[in-house]
């Protein structure tokens, strides 16, 4: 898994790629907890070159939204390929993730 | 069912990168598009993770085999593993409707399963479980 973290303004970016699975997933939940460690409570997901994505990855993402909604935070996921999509409904986050087609639209969410 | 191809792979989770290869070629060689390759990677690496991470009481290494073939318009899938008994289909659905601070984390893999296949039967025969998949192709 890929990882690269950048600030937009006070928005945390993750822009994540290749596969969030049984074998990766921890790298995210590690920058995650990091990351809420500083105190951050702006954080944008851009899955644009994530191929793939299970379970596991997925309880990261309801980890991360669960600490930072404690702290009156927000994530906001980006960028999802059109494939993957379907797994994000499956699963009901589309309806407790606010998702967006690209990075920019996803920074205007906290504008 | 077209002759498909079997895979054994051992109770390690490294094995799984060598899941996601075979299915990638599987849906090479059935010419299958990415969402529905995508479906297959994620039901397999499911099943298999979940077999891996809570199927066995020891450290002895033990041989999985997952057979991957296509009958017609139909996709279709056998697992089979000595692990302990375990039927997915009577495992509980998660929660989906609760909000996000109260929903459980897990459950979900199983979930994906039931719902990304169309046909999912499990047997146990003898010291064997088999999980039997189908998928129909659009």
């Amino acid at each position: 898994m890929q990882l690269v973290e950048k600030e937009s303004g006070e928005v945390t970016v993750l822009e994540l790629g290749g596969r969030l699975d049984s074998n990766t997933s921890k790298v995210l939940e590690d920058k995650v907890m990091e990351i809420l460690g500083q105190g951050k409570k702006k954080v944008l997901m851009d899955f644009k070159d994530v191929d793939y994505i299970n379970s596991t990855g997925l309880r990261v993402l309801l980890l991360a939204l669960q600490q930072l909604k404690k702290t009156q935070g927000k994530l906001v996921l980006s960028t999802i390929k059109d494939y993957m999509k379907e797994v994000f409904e499956i699963s009901g986050y589309t309806e407790i993730f606010p998702i967006y087609a690209t990075q920019e639209e996803a920074l205007g969410h906290f504008a | 069912m077209e002759p498909g191809f079997t895979l054994r792979l051992d109770n390690r989770l490294l094995e799984l990168d060598r899941l996601a290869d075979a299915v990638e070629t599987f849906g090479e060689a059935h010419g299958l598009a990415a969402k529905l390759r995508f479906q297959v990677r994620l039901v397999l690496d499911e099943l298999l993770t979940n077999i891996i991470t809570y199927g066995y009481g020891d450290d002895d290494t033990h041989s999985i085999a997952v057979a991957m073939g296509q009958e017609g318009r139909r996709l279709r899938f056998v697992i089979e593993d000595d692990a302990r008994p375990f039927d997915p289909l009577t495992a509980g659905a998660p929660d989906l409707g609760s909000t996000a601070e109260q929903r459980q984390i897990g459950g979900l893999g199983i979930h994906l399963v039931r719902t990304i296949m169309d046909r999912v039967a499990y047997e146990r025969v003898g010291g064997t479980n088999r999980l039997i998949l189908e998928k129909d192709i659009d």
